[in-house]
């Protein structure tokens, strides 16, 4: 939920309340002060009859006043000093309708006789008075009610711009890229510390970056270093030539090692180098071609292990640096070979939106890690990098690369974007 | 040949002249910018063997100042940067190969013969081993002036050890050579044996002596004898 829709509904369900328990309150009040008025004016009338009485020993006519009524009946039964306001309807004499009223029975003596007196007033001003008065509060409430979801919609969305737009900086930040966030001006003083905390993060966060990969730079050329003088002693040492067989076999061990290091490292830089996007040279490649070079530089490679290789290429046309798409190719090749089976089958498919390499081999039990890294089966001579590799050069121009496996069959699949 | 190593490694440079040095090759060392610059200037060679990561300047500067003096010098770039810009930027300026470290010195040994054998012999590009005589821009190989017939990784290993005639070649060595090391075929040296095999019938054959020779199963050993 978005915080300008909680507070909205915070907000509104909260006025609404308050706003209808004031309107029930005004409501009842105004409506007593109207009835206390009312009863009043029917005890000036009540006072006036008394008086009247009083003087001229004699009642005043049961006349009909504006909006007032006054009758005479004599008490039924024993009733002796009643006085009691109430609710009533009022016959409106002049447009003949009912309308509501307030009335006070009382009693007035005239000539030790006790007559009750009946006076009767219209409530529809005071009605209407009330209805008015409910009807603007509505409106008010109304005006208020809309005016808040306006201020809402637009004010808090304005004002919460440059959050924002500093969040969608956010989103596009990208550590490799290596650009500044740029600062969102604004007059608000919580979003200005947070383009500061932003931008001051975003600027530690290259900087920690920036180190890290001088860190790897160096680092791996410092490797380099050594070993290209164990490499070189190596090869010195091999000159000198007077070794037992013992020694010799050591040797081998020593330059397997060592082989393997330098080709070790030299992946790891290369998946470094792919994923901070150090290589740019995109040219147009025709696909179909480099596989039918990469079949005939494999051609040996099958030859041996009797693998039969079924090639069924069209036409695609990719946009990517040569030297990776050598590299895919010779690791996809590599593992199609180094996995198979004797005398087994390879098959190379490429389509206009796939590329497919199946082999048969072994059933493996590495499917969801295939490409993680470092991650082989126990008796591939690999270093578990070849794949990894792939699936960063398919990342970076944005192919999709998938393995699946049907039975002793390996495809892995390579959706050209 | 008359070589110059500019290299800021002791032990790396040790190695190299010890590899280089004799059968008539001169070997002249730079381990600074300023003593490279010198010797560029001053001297002729066939080959340079240029680090780039020199101490006090950069490398690449070297090779243009090479060229602004219009010298023919043959030059191989050693670095251990395994930069595709830097690979480039070197051939652009005029480097006639890269190798990136770490290196097998017999791959460096083939590669600079290949560059010196380029500028020396413009075209004809023989070599010649007492009764093997290899024209490496034809493809041809004749033992006794009688033509063997090779096949290219036959005749490419053919090369490799004449250019390194006198030396243990390793198995690895080889196959990087041959197959490029990013095949990864590592471990995985049947390959050798067959067209070392091969190659040691056909030129037997042809009437050659019997130059190759196993040495405690790490590699083979190209000699007159």
């Amino acid at each position: 939920m978005k915080l300008s829709t909680r507070y909205n509904r915070v907000n509104i369900i909260t006025s609404i309340i308050v706003l209808i328990i004031t309107g029930i309150i005004y409501y009842l009040v105004i409506h007593l002060i109207l009835t206390n008025k009312l009863d009043k004016d029917l005890a000036v009338e009540e006072n006036e009859i008394r008086q009247y009485t009083h003087t001229y020993k004699k009642l005043p006519l049961p006349a009909t006043y504006l909006d007032q009524q006054i009758s005479y009946s004599s008490p039924k039964g024993d009733t002796t000093d009643v006085r009691e306001f109430s609710y009533t309807t009022y016959l409106n004499p002049k447009e003949k309708e009912q309308e509501p009223g307030r009335s006070l029975v009382t009693t007035v003596n005239l000539n030790g006789k006790t007559i009750v007196v009946t006076i009767t007033k219209s409530r529809v001003e005071s009605e209407d008075l009330v209805r008015i008065i409910l009807l603007i509060t509505l409106g008010i409430t109304m005006l208020l009610l809309f005016s808040l979801l306006l201020i809402n919609r637009f004010v808090l969305n304005r004002l919460w711009k440059p959050f924002y737009v500093v969040l969608n900086r956010m989103k596009a930040f990208e550590v490799t890229r290596m650009d500044n966030i740029k600062e969102e001006p604004t007059r608000i003083d919580e979003f200005n510390e947070l383009n500061k905390s932003v931008n001051a993060m975003a600027e530690k966060v290259k900087q920690d970056y920036k180190e890290l990969k001088s860190f790897t730079d160096n680092a791996s050329h410092e490797m380099m270093t050594p070993l290209a003088v164990i490499n070189s002693k190596l090869d010195s040492l091999l000159q000198t030539e007077s070794f037992t067989e013992q020694q010799g076999a050591l040797l081998e061990d020593i330059y397997q090692a060592t082989g393997r290091l330098s080709r070790l490292h030299q992946s790891l830089l290369l998946l470094a180098k792919i994923e901070n996007n150090l290589i740019s040279d995109t040219e147009e490649i025709d696909l179909k071609e480099m596989i039918e070079a990469k079949i005939r530089q494999f051609q040996e490679l099958f030859g041996r292990d009797g693998l039969n290789v079924e090639i069924k290429l069209s036409e695609r046309k990719v946009t990517m640096s040569r030297y990776l798409a050598d590299i895919l190719l010779n690791n996809l090749f590599s593992n199609a070979v180094r996995h198979n089976i004797n005398d087994g089958r390879i098959s190379l498919e490429l389509t206009s939106e796939k590329l497919t390499i199946s082999n048969t081999g072994k059933t493996l039990n590495i499917h969801n890690r295939m490409f993680d890294r470092f991650s082989k089966s126990t008796e591939s001579e690999g270093m578990g990098l070849g794949l990894a590799i792939s699936k960063q050069i398919c990342n970076l121009y944005g192919f999709n690369i998938e393995y699946s496996h049907i039975e002793n069959m390996h495809f892995f699949s390579i959706y050209l974007g | 040949m008359k070589i110059l190593i500019i290299e800021d490694e002791q032990a790396l440079y040790e190695s190299i002249l010890a590899y280089f040095t004799g059968e008539g090759n001169i070997c002249e060392l730079a381990t600074d910018f300023v003593t490279a610059s010198e010797k560029i200037a001053l001297y002729h060679y066939d080959c340079i063997l240029l680090d780039l990561g020199l101490p006090d300047g950069e490398g690449l500067e070297l090779l243009t100042r090479l060229k602004s003096m219009n010298k023919k010098d043959g030059v191989l770039i050693i670095s251990a940067r395994h930069s595709l810009d830097d690979r480039l930027a070197g051939l652009d300026l005029g480097a006639d190969d890269y190798l990136v470290k770490p290196f097998h010195l017999s791959e460096l040994k083939a590669r600079v013969s290949a560059i010196v054998r380029r500028k020396n012999f413009e075209g004809t590009n023989l070599i010649i081993f007492d009764e093997i005589k290899v024209d490496v821009a034809a493809m041809k190989t004749t033992v006794n002036e009688h033509p063997v017939v090779l096949t290219k990784k036959e005749f490419d290993l053919l090369v490799y050890f004449l250019s390194n005639k006198n030396k243990v070649v390793t198995k690895n060595a080889m196959a990087e050579h041959l197959w490029g090391d990013e095949m990864d075929l590592s471990n995985d040296f049947d390959f050798i044996y067959t067209h070392v095999k091969n190659l040691k019938k056909k030129l037997s054959e042809a009437g050659s002596k019997d130059h190759l020779r196993s040495v405690y199963g790490i590699g083979y050993k190209f000699s007159s004898q």
